[in-house]
């Protein structure tokens, strides 16, 4: 997994010819629902961004289609780069609460122990 | 349950199954087990008595009569007249024939001596599996482990030259019955087939113009009937209309006819057998004492026209009789069209490997005789030092070759069997041996004539599942032509009715053709007749041969049929035949004998002969079920059998002729006044495929037909010694699983204990296109975890001859590369001994065996280079396959021939992939699309 | 306005359950959509907003509630856990005897499916490809388990005996006969912890009297996409908090009939003026089954609906790592997915410019 990673990009870019910077199809490889429905409500909270939506293109192929398309001639790649790092934000807070909310469940479940 | 009622509601479903059970278990094969047991300890002694004695036109004093005829345990020749028993399983593995010795004991002359000698060898029989005389009979489960053999198999079934070989069930209209049909025209006609011990021949009888004719194949036109009538010494026209009957229409009907007598200038019976003789087919002739015209057609008249009634000194009463009873039946089939349903399955027979063995035994006994005769004949007008002693010609290999040929090869037994029909009649009407050459230009239409062109007759018993196989053994094969467009044949029939599964049909070309038997249904096996012919009279039935003829015609009188054949008349059929069924059931005439009333032909027709369908029913009288909440506690504690049950008369056998004779309700709670009979059990009507449906009741009724021919190719397990054979294809599921849902005919039929398919969740809903047409989405996971994983098996066979000029096969060991002194990569997986060994993986081309071969097999010319050292040929064994096997065993052992046998059995495992197929219970199959991670 | 305002909450933030169908399962409150709505993303109202409270936790399974987040997020939880979470697990099988009747193949794939406990974040993945596949492992990669075990007669049976425990020795092939055999350092590195089978009692294979197996296994560590036998957990699963709302009143017989809709704990009757009256007391119970649509005079009286927003997940662990563990990895799985576009996006505009 991580050797093909690095020989093949796992990010690319396909823009129609012609088309701003604002429509912008990304490929993420070796992706699928997990992280491509993820990060579309993270891009979809922003409100900048017209569109975006991702697909599968075949359940053979371990790739989708992410697509942005932005108002006002914002570049994709920013929601998207936004996306991610709010998502990764967001997973930070899940895990420092429910590493929080764990300590203090096992404490409680010591005390009465003692 | 609800619906039982009555005495049977606080019982649970499986006590209420119990008397099935024992029925149904031995019943699916128990037929074809009945009728080769028949064959092999008593039709072959009659086949025997039939054809006992050989003299030989050279020497009047020399005879060979044979006293008995056996048919031993199977056993292996080990070494020369050294024989051993053998296991079925080794028959299997070494290839070879799972036969028994046919041996006689014989009387004959040598010379100016008698000799006695028993247990003389003229054959092998080969050995029904199961059978009274297979090794396996009355072995208990850990007996059959110590044999590698299956305690759930269900036998029925041969092994021939190592593969297993079922004969089918064969269907055919019924022998030696009256049929009254329309011909396309609309013509009313009547046919019967005869068929005795010594004869078969067919009689039609037709009507032009107003006008009787008895068309007959050895007569060169339609005769006249009454020229027929007069021949048979009715030389009174009035005594004619009498036997026919004197209503006034019958008369009427059958004036012209006697008028046409009347215009030929017949009148008396010479007249009549001149002109019939006139009219006998020529045939060319070889020896025997030369005939007139007149006594050929007395010939005729007696031996070959309605062959199955017999005339005993020329005395022609009772075949007069059967033949006004024919003109009769078209004469009242005229008027309001009551022509016979030749579809009905009261009319039809069932044909079982033991009836079809014996034919053949016949005619090869038959033949093996007049060989013998021909020997005698040629040898002993040589005068020779020693005395001819036939003993000496005896040769085993021609009836063991044709019992073999005939079941392991389709076709050639039905080409024999056609040969012998012909023969056989032109040896009856030349009246000389059957030593007639068979002449392919008058041959053809003795094949037309007798339908007997019937192929797939034997086939391979299919192991693609437990089920597949016994499904196979409930098959039966119908003998219409599959090119004839007519619905009658392949539709359901009502007369079916728990006789066949109304469901388990193939699509296509052979539906309704093909069928199945259910679950309870027996087959007869022929019976004597002679102990019912005496009961009849003792019952007050008059013997024909005593009656003036008019009595046949009497409103009151029934006429009485035994097997086809006019036993008598009698007054008062309905004590007859309350008295017989009472007798039976008390067990005094077999339980198979029936009995049953026509009221519109006014007949009472009583049946023992073989072929019949029948399957047993609760006696109900009073309006009360025989069968008490005690006795099903007796069987399924073991107390009662079911034989005790049909002896005490709490349930008898009821064929489809006497079921119409009967009221039978289907569950208890429908018994009227009227009801004589119970139904056992309503899920028996269903066979042994569609019982494995759930809930079939609630299924489309085609769903239930395909899943029938589904259920056959499901994978899973096929016996307990599955991991024991070498087949050359075998499919095996990793984990079979038992089903949750079962029904009761799966618990009867061990299902569980051989299960195919495994317990699966499914969706039923849209996944984004991937689902279309029936396409299946698997979970992933499910498939890594070992869901549908199986195992494939073949089999590889190779053969170490012995050539006629002293060279040999070797097996060489692995050629090692120069280099590195290991064996090359084509002969990696060889053992020192030069045959792949067990456990190895194979890839394409690499040697399995590495045989080699002499390059000169033939014996040399006479004086070229003697010995040396022989030249030898690479002749390796090699896997080919796309995909690696690995070895799963090696055998290695000797065929019949002696030569060296060595048989290696590769095995792949293999997941679902895209393209394998799955189905429900319910004759819905899929395609599996593409697997869900 | 007010009406419709609570109108359009009830779509945000509630699944309908319906007679013939299920309303408002999308996730609908993107910015635009709703006016008078900010539904731009805020980090600290979320963070305001969400919650997680442990319910059950043990070594094998625990049971959270995760408040405050979209359907799309915990799903991808879910799904990390079940196929992303890496574990070790038999992956190459050497046998050097089988004689018993179970296949070689079968034999190999049985072994695949047992956990193997052993901590796979103290390991590396192994190298995937052409050369590397003849590579042979390493102390950091590999784990080296062996099977070797032989069937006998026991002496001591009695002779009438016919119970195969009584009989064979070892007839049973089960987990714990599994042996770790460290590689290199190993032995010093898992000192305190033990690698092995998790389970002890996992049937392998059934031999008799001379049958024998030598097998010796080689463990890697792999994610559950690639195959099952590396998913950490036995299931993973999440549901939405069922809410059930009475609208009206229920008493006497009707509400007998309306206690016996849900599963049990999820209505209760109280006694109020002498007459039975129904009140939902922990809706968190119910199955969902709609039951209470079938009836008639039920259906109007009760409205069925599940909290869009809170998740009750349920994590059993096959007993590798700890539950609570698993989630914490399944967390930082994501992370690191994100992470990885996000460096790939910095390489590509760098390399842009």
């Amino acid at each position: 997994m991580a050797g093909e990673a690095e020989k093949k990009p796992a990010l690319e870019m396909v823009q129609a010819d012609g088309a701003d910077e604002g429509c912008v199809t990304f490929v993420l490889h070796d992706e699928d629902h997990t992280l491509g429905n993820s990060l579309r409500y993270m891009i979809m909270k922003t409100v900048d961004v017209e569109f975006c939506g991702y697909t599968i293109t075949h359940p053979s192929e371990s790739k989708i289609n992410f697509r942005i398309q932005t108002r006002g001639g914002l570049p994709a790649t920013e929601p998207l780069r936004r996306g991610l790092t709010d998502l990764t934000d967001v997973c930070q807070h899940v895990l420092n609460t429910f590493e929080a909310r764990v300590n203090e469940f096992k404490e409680k479940e010591e005390q009465p122990m003692e | 349950m609800e619906l039982l009622g009555g005495e049977f509601c606080d019982m649970t479903p499986q006590e209420l199954a119990a008397p099935v059970n024992t029925v149904a278990v031995k019943g699916l094969v128990k037929q074809h087990i009945d009728s080769f047991n028949y064959f092999i300890n008593v039709e072959i002694k009659k086949i025997m008595k039939a054809n006992e004695k050989i003299t030989s036109d050279a020497d009047p004093m020399w005879y060979l009569k044979y006293l008995n005829i056996y048919v031993g345990m199977p056993d292996v020749e080990e070494s020369f007249n050294v024989t051993r028993p053998v296991s079925p399983h080794e028959c299997r593995l070494r290839d070879m024939t799972y036969s028994a010795p046919i041996t006689v004991d014989i009387e004959y002359t040598r010379g100016s001596q008698r000799i006695i000698r028993n247990a003389l060898p003229i054959g092998r029989m080969p050995i029904m599996l199961r059978s009274s005389n297979c090794v396996l009979t009355g072995k208990t489960p850990m007996e059959f482990s110590k044999l590698n053999e299956c305690p759930l198999d269900p036998g029925g079934y041969f092994i021939v030259k190592g593969q297993e070989k079922v004969i089918l069930i064969q269907e055919q209209l019924s022998k030696n019955r009256i049929i009254v049909e329309q011909d396309r025209k609309g013509a009313v006609g009547a046919s019967v087939t005869s068929s005795t011990h010594e004869k078969k021949s067919r009689t039609n009888m037709i009507v032009k113009q107003g006008r009787f004719y008895l068309r007959h194949n050895t007569l060169s036109e339609d005769a006249p009937i009454a020229i027929i009538f007069k021949g048979m010494g009715v030389e009174s026209d009035q005594e004619i209309v009498q036997m026919i009957g004197t209503e006034e229409h019958v008369m009427a009907s059958f004036a012209p006819s006697l008028e046409e007598c009347q215009k030929a200038q017949i009148f008396t019976q010479t007249q009549a057998l001149r002109y019939l003789g006139n009219k006998v087919r020529r045939q060319r002739m070889w020896g025997g004492p030369k005939k007139t015209k007149m006594e050929e057609a007395r010939e005729l008249l007696a031996s070959l026209i309605l062959t199955h009634v017999p005339v005993k000194e020329f005395n022609f009463r009772a075949k007069c009789i059967y033949l006004a009873v024919m003109v009769r039946r078209v004469i009242l089939a005229q008027g309001d069209n009551k022509v016979d349903d030749r579809d009905y399955y009261g009319n039809k027979r069932l044909e079982l490997a033991g009836q079809l063995l014996s034919l053949l035994f016949e005619d090869l006994f038959k033949k093996f005789n007049s060989e013998l005769k021909k020997i005698a004949d040629q040898i002993i007008p040589k005068q020779r030092a020693a005395q001819f002693d036939v003993v000496k010609h005896m040769r085993q290999d021609q009836i063991t070759n044709g019992m073999v040929n005939a079941i392991s090869t389709i076709y050639r037994l039905y080409l024999i069997k056609l040969k012998v029909y012909f023969l056989k009649l032109l040896a009856v009407l030349l009246s000389s041996s059957a030593e007639v050459s068979f002449n392919s230009s008058s041959g053809n239409w003795s094949l037309k004539r007798f339908k007997m062109d019937r192929q797939g007759v034997t086939q391979v018993l299919s192991r693609l599942s437990f089920i597949s196989a016994l499904g196979m053994m409930t098959r039966i094969s119908s003998q219409f032509e599959k090119t004839r467009k007519v619905s009658g044949p392949r539709s359901l029939q009502p007369s079916q009715w728990g006789m066949l599964c109304p469901s388990d049909t193939p699509e296509g070309e052979a539906c309704g053709l093909v069928k199945n038997l259910a679950l309870m249904t027996h087959i007869t096996t022929d019976m004597e007749d002679g102990p019912i012919i005496k009961l009849a009279f003792n019952l007050g039935v008059e013997d024909v041969n005593l009656l003036c003829g008019e009595e046949l015609s009497y409103p009151s009188v029934f006429l009485v049929f035994l097997n086809g054949n006019i036993l008598g008349v009698i007054r008062d059929h309905h004590k007859l035949v309350s008295t017989f069924r009472l007798m039976r059931r008390a067990g005094f005439i077999n339980e198979f004998v029936s009995i049953s009333t026509n009221l519109t032909d006014r007949c009472v027709y009583i049946s023992s002969d073989g072929g019949r369908l029948c399957r047993p029913y609760i006696i109900v009288k009073k309006g009360q079920p025989m069968v008490k909440n005690k006795h099903i506690e007796d069987l399924s504690q073991g107390y009662r059998t079911f034989e005790d049950f049909l002896h005490e008369g709490l349930v008898e056998y009821l064929d489809v002729n006497e079921e119409n004779d009967c009221q039978i309700a289907l569950y208890e709670h429908m018994i009227n006044k009227d009801t004589t009979h119970l139904e056992i059990e309503p899920f028996t009507l269903l066979g042994v495929c569609a019982g494995l449906i759930p809930y079939p009741h609630h299924n489309q009724s085609p769903r239930n037909t395909y899943q029938c021919a589904m259920g056959k190719q499901a994978m899973g397990t096929i016996g307990y010694n599955q991991r024991n054979r070498i087949d050359t294809l075998m499919y095996l599921l990793a984990y079979p699983q038992r089903p949750m849902v079962k029904t009761k005919t799966i618990e009867l039929i061990d299902f569980e204990k051989l299960p195919a398919g495994q317990n699966a969740t499914v969706a039923v809903m849209s996944y984004s296109g991937y689902d279309i047409e029936d396409a299946l989405v698997l979970n992933k996971a499910s498939l890594d975890r070992g869901f549908g994983r199986c195992l494939v098996y073949k089999n590889t066979k190779c053969t170490l001859r012995r050539y006629t000029n002293q060279t040999f096969d070797k097996v060489m060991g692995p050629m090692l590369d120069a280099a590195t002194r290991k064996p090359i990569w084509r002969h990696n997986i060889l053992d020192a001994d030069g045959i792949c060994s067990p456990g190895e993986r194979v890839e394409n081309k690499q040697v399995l065996v590495n045989k080699s071969m002499p390059t000169v097999t033939q014996t040399p010319l006479e004086g070229s280079t003697q010995p040396g050292q022989p030249q030898y040929r690479d002749v390796p064994i090699s896997y080919k396959g796309s995909t690696d096997s690995y070895i799963e065993k090696v055998m290695i052992s000797s065929n019949a021939e002696d030569a060296f046998l060595i048989k290696i059995l590769l095995r792949q495992t293999r997941r679902p992939e895209i393209g394998d197929k799955f189905s429900s219970r319910h004759g819905q199959k899929g395609a599996f699309f593409f697997s869900l991670s | 306005m007010a009406a419709t305002m609570k109108n359009v909450d009830e779509i945000r933030n509630r699944v309908i359950l319906g007679e013939f169908g299920v309303k408002n399962v999308h996730t609908s409150d993107f910015p635009g959509n709703y006016p008078g709505y900010d539904d731009a993303w805020d980090m600290h109202k979320f963070q305001k907003n969400f919650r997680i409270d442990v319910v059950h936790l043990d070594e094998s399974s625990m049971e959270f509630d995760m408040v405050g987040m979209d359907a799309a997020i915990a799903n991808a939880f879910r799904r990390i856990l079940l196929a992303e979470v890496p574990t070790m697990a038999i992956e190459k099988v050497f046998i050097y005897n089988n004689t018993s009747i179970v296949q070689d193949e079968v034999l190999a794939h049985r072994l695949g499916l047992i956990p193997i406990k052993a901590d796979p974040r103290l390991f590396e993945y192994r190298n995937t490809g052409e050369e590397a596949a003849e590579e042979e492992g390493s102390e950091i990669d590999t784990i080296q388990l062996q099977l070797k075990i032989k069937c006998s007669r026991n002496p001591r049976a009695s002779k009438d005996s016919s119970d195969p425990r009584e009989l064979y020795l070892n007839h049973m092939v089960y987990s714990k006969d599994i042996k770790w055999v460290p590689i290199g350092n190993q032995a010093d590195v898992f000192a305190d912890s033990i690698i092995g089978p998790v389970n002890d009692d996992i049937l392998i294979a059934q031999l008799r009297p001379g049958q024998e197996l030598d097998i010796i296994m080689h463990c890697v560590k792999g994610i559950g996409k690639d195959h099952a036998k590396f998913s950490p957990v036995a299931t993973a699963s999440y549901r939405l908090l069922p809410e059930i709302t009475l609208m009206e009143t229920v008493e006497g017989e009707k509400a007998e009939r309306l206690k016996r809709c849900f599963s049990q704990g999820v209505i209760e009757l109280e006694d109020v003026n002498g007459k039975k009256v129904a009140k939902v007391v922990n809706s968190r119970l119910d199955t969902c089954s709609r039951e209470v649509l079938r009836h008639d005079d039920l259906k109007n009286v009760v409205k069925l609906g599940r909290l869009r927003d809170h998740f009750i997940f349920t994590v059993e662990s096959t007993g590798i790592l700890p539950p609570d563990v698993l989630v914490t990895e399944a967390i930082k799985v994501l992370m690191a997915k994100c992470q990885r576009f996000l460096n790939e996006l910095d390489s590509d505009i760098n390399e842009v410019k």
